[in-house]
């Protein structure tokens, strides 16, 4: 099983984070969607990975080193063709290095532009008395500023994952607000137990954050995760 | 050796209660306490400067636990902190059901001294797998055999409502303030520090208990929250479970650090564990026992639709007002309704729409019963409200007589014959003294009644989703 041998060569290396190349591979295991990500490790490489994908694609800095990506510049959206990409790749190695000098680096991931959609969070952490617990919300200013967010403790029923979705303030973005499309509520309860019977099966990831996850009126998309595990 | 289960339940049934260390010091309180205990109750003291006063109280006392001629069930000790490891450790050797400890001074006196003598007494009693309850705590009250832990509480007539409490103040105030609201005790427990039976065995135990039908929990914090997680599970599927948590601010945490040692938690968290579980969440003994009343004395809440009787145009827009806020609807009856009403009901200044203004109609009772069978039979509502407004009463003198007893019964022969959930709101304005008297006649006849729109209202919320979520099961 690909997360069983990821969780272990990381622990071997000593490592507790892993990165979102990493994190991706065990979520679509999990059987949740996430954007297609490939690791480049030139500029050359890079152009020609997005190529393949097809324009726009997204440039991350992938190191176990960096968690916060776009606090170091490691970050950039929206590249539209091979020249974009390669002068990319080289601004995110130079200013991650500046910002972290001592900082691990793998390389660049690339990574297909998603379609807008609304953005939500799904989180797992663990609870001092009662073990492992889910948090959901609508993603940006809304759970940073309003913290307008659910929690239920794994593992979740299938009323559990409807109820906490629906406990947000910001439900009746969800449902589809003023002409915008609704997401699929019924997919994003999917990922919700998908995430619990995960951990449940996995004691040894500590704390995971899968965010944002794009939700559609169609499907669903994980643009970003982070897996740490148990030291 | 009979288990342990079967050995708590000997101690909340006991046939036998032995009290040690009880002292003038203590006002010989729980001597006094077991006062009208139905078994035989037995005292064991060493000091012979306590022997006049325990003999005083007609009470049997021995020098040591091993000497009394039977066995024990259920013992309190209220020895100093030092003696506790022997004097469990006697406990375990004579096979009592279970001990609880009033002694304090272990780990919520936040001392390593504390902790460690906490640790030794808890390591005796696992060891010999005995139940431990406490320390720091008043134990168990079981009213319908006198096992009681203060001589205010009252003794003879049990219920059917378990209380777990951390608190020995509210186990305390729950037994005293429930009665007065028609809630009577199966049994109660006041379990403190925790150090080795906690919450979840108490909410096991009562889950199991064929006297309790409904348990009510007073909690500050639990040591294995996965195990009360997967209990309260069970337990809430079969019956309501009421949990009031202590200590959900900052401020509160460090309260319950100091009360019982216990780590309260995130209160997101707690209220994950409750919605999840299906229990019902209270923040105040006020809204525990409304809650409990309502549970025990109403029908099951079938939806969200009130129809309200108030008894002036004032109050029926303030009624609507408290229990809009709390989510439900007052809808428009049905056409079958209003014809029933304009049959008999007075419209001059007052009004049959929902809210009800019964306003001149008041003077007669059958007007005033016929409006709420009305709004009982109507397919538009789930729930009858009627305010009974003291003022009210008084002012029209039917108060203290004839008048309004036949009222109550012709209410309570009401609440009988309604299919749906039927409460009542007193309202007290200036006149509190004739209201208590009110009160009482109605908790009489199980008529659940409440001291504000508010507070009604807020009860029949937390009732009615729990129905809702029980039936979508």
């Amino acid at each position: 099983m690909t997360s069983n041998k990821i969780i272990s060569t990381a622990s071997k290396e000593g490592r507790t984070a892993l990165t979102e190349i990493e994190a991706k591979k065990i979520l679509t295991e999990a059987g949740i969607a996430c954007t297609e990500i490939k690791l480049a490790t030139t500029a050359k490489e890079a152009a020609a990975t997005a190529k393949k994908m097809g324009f726009p694609v997204v440039l991350k800095i992938v190191s176990q080193d960096i968690l916060h990506k776009t606090d170091v510049g490691g970050v950039k959206l929206n590249l539209n063709n091979e020249d974009e990409v390669g002068k990319a790749f080289d601004e995110i190695m130079k200013s991650a290095k500046k910002h972290k000098p001592k900082a691990k680096i793998d390389g660049v991931s690339v990574q297909p532009m998603a379609k807008p959609g609304i953005e939500v969070i799904i989180g797992m952490s663990k609870d001092q008395q009662f073990g492992p617990v889910l948090m959901f919300g609508l993603g940006g200013i809304l759970v940073e500023v309003l913290k307008d967010v659910s929690f239920r403790i794994v593992p979740l029923t299938k009323r559990d994952a409807r109820d906490m979705i629906k406990e947000i303030k910001g439900y009746p973005i969800l449902q589809g607000y003023r002409g915008h499309d609704p997401a699929n509520i019924e997919l994003l309860e999917d990922i919700l137990l998908k995430v619990s019977e995960f951990v449940e099966k996995q004691p040894e990831i500590k704390e995971l954050d899968i965010n944002p996850i794009f939700a559609y009126k169609d499907g669903a998309l994980a643009l970003d995760a982070r897996i740490i595990l148990e030291s | 050796m009979e288990d342990a289960l079967k050995r708590l339940d000997r101690a909340f049934n006991p046939r036998s209660v032995a009290v040690i260390g009880d002292k003038m010091a203590l006002g010989y309180m729980w001597l006094k306490a077991m006062s009208h205990f139905r078994g035989n109750l037995y005292s064991v003291q060493i000091d012979e400067r306590e022997f006049p006063g325990i003999a005083s109280l007609g009470i049997k006392n021995y020098l040591k636990l091993s000497d009394i001629p039977e066995e024990i069930d259920y013992a309190v000790i209220a020895v100093p902190n030092t003696v506790t490891p022997r004097i469990i450790r006697d406990c375990i050797d004579k096979n009592v059901g279970a001990a609880s400890l009033f002694t304090s001074g272990f780990a919520e006196s936040g001392t390593d001294e504390g902790r460690r003598l906490q640790e030794t007494i808890a390591q005796i009693a696992r060891d010999a797998n005995f139940n431990l309850i406490g320390p720091n705590c008043m134990g168990i009250y079981n009213p319908r055999l006198g096992v009681r832990h203060s001589m205010d509480q009252s003794h003879g007539r049990g219920g059917n409502v378990a209380f777990i409490s951390q608190s020995g103040t509210h186990a305390t105030f729950f037994s005293l303030v429930g009665p007065l609201n028609g809630i009577y005790i199966s049994k109660s427990v006041s379990y403190g520090n925790a150090a080795v039976l906690d919450s979840t065995d108490y909410l096991e135990y009562f889950g199991n208990d064929a006297e309790t039908e409904i348990i009510g929990i007073y909690i500050e914090g639990v040591n294995d929250g996965r195990k009360l997680f997967s209990t309260l599970k069970e337990v809430a599927k079969h019956k309501p479970v009421v949990i009031w948590k202590g200590g959900t601010g900052e401020e509160g945490q460090r309260a319950t650090a100091s009360h019982t040692s216990s780590m309260a938690g995130s209160p997101a968290i707690w209220d994950a564990l409750i919605k999840q579980c299906g229990a019902i969440k209270v923040d105040n003994l006020y809204e525990l026992i409304d809650t409990t009343k309502l549970l025990l004395h109403a029908r099951p809440v079938a939806g969200d639709r009130v129809g309200l009787a108030a008894m002036t145009g004032g109050q029926s827009v303030v009624i609507t007002d408290a229990f809009t806020r709390e989510g439900f609807k007052a809808p428009l009856l049905s056409e079958a309704s209003y014809n029933k009403f304009a049959a008999f009901f007075q419209t001059l200044g007052a009004s049959y729409r929902n809210p009800l203004d019964i306003s001149l109609n008041f003077p007669y009772l059958d007007r005033i019963i016929k409006s709420i069978e009305i709004l009982g039979e109507d397919e538009n509502i789930d729930t009858v409200v009627l305010e009974i407004s003291v003022p009210f009463l008084k002012d029209l003198s039917w108060i203290n007589t004839n008048l309004f007893d036949t009222m109550i019964e012709a209410v309570a022969d009401f609440r009988k014959r309604c299919a749906k959930s039927f409460i009542t709101i007193l309202v007290s304005g200036h006149a509190e003294q004739e209201a208590l008297e009110v009160k009482k006649k109605l908790v009489a006849k199980d008529i659940p009644c409440f001291a504000s729109f508010e507070s009604g209202a807020r009860a029949l919320r937390k009732v009615a989703d729990y129905y809702q979520r029980k039936s979508s099961l």
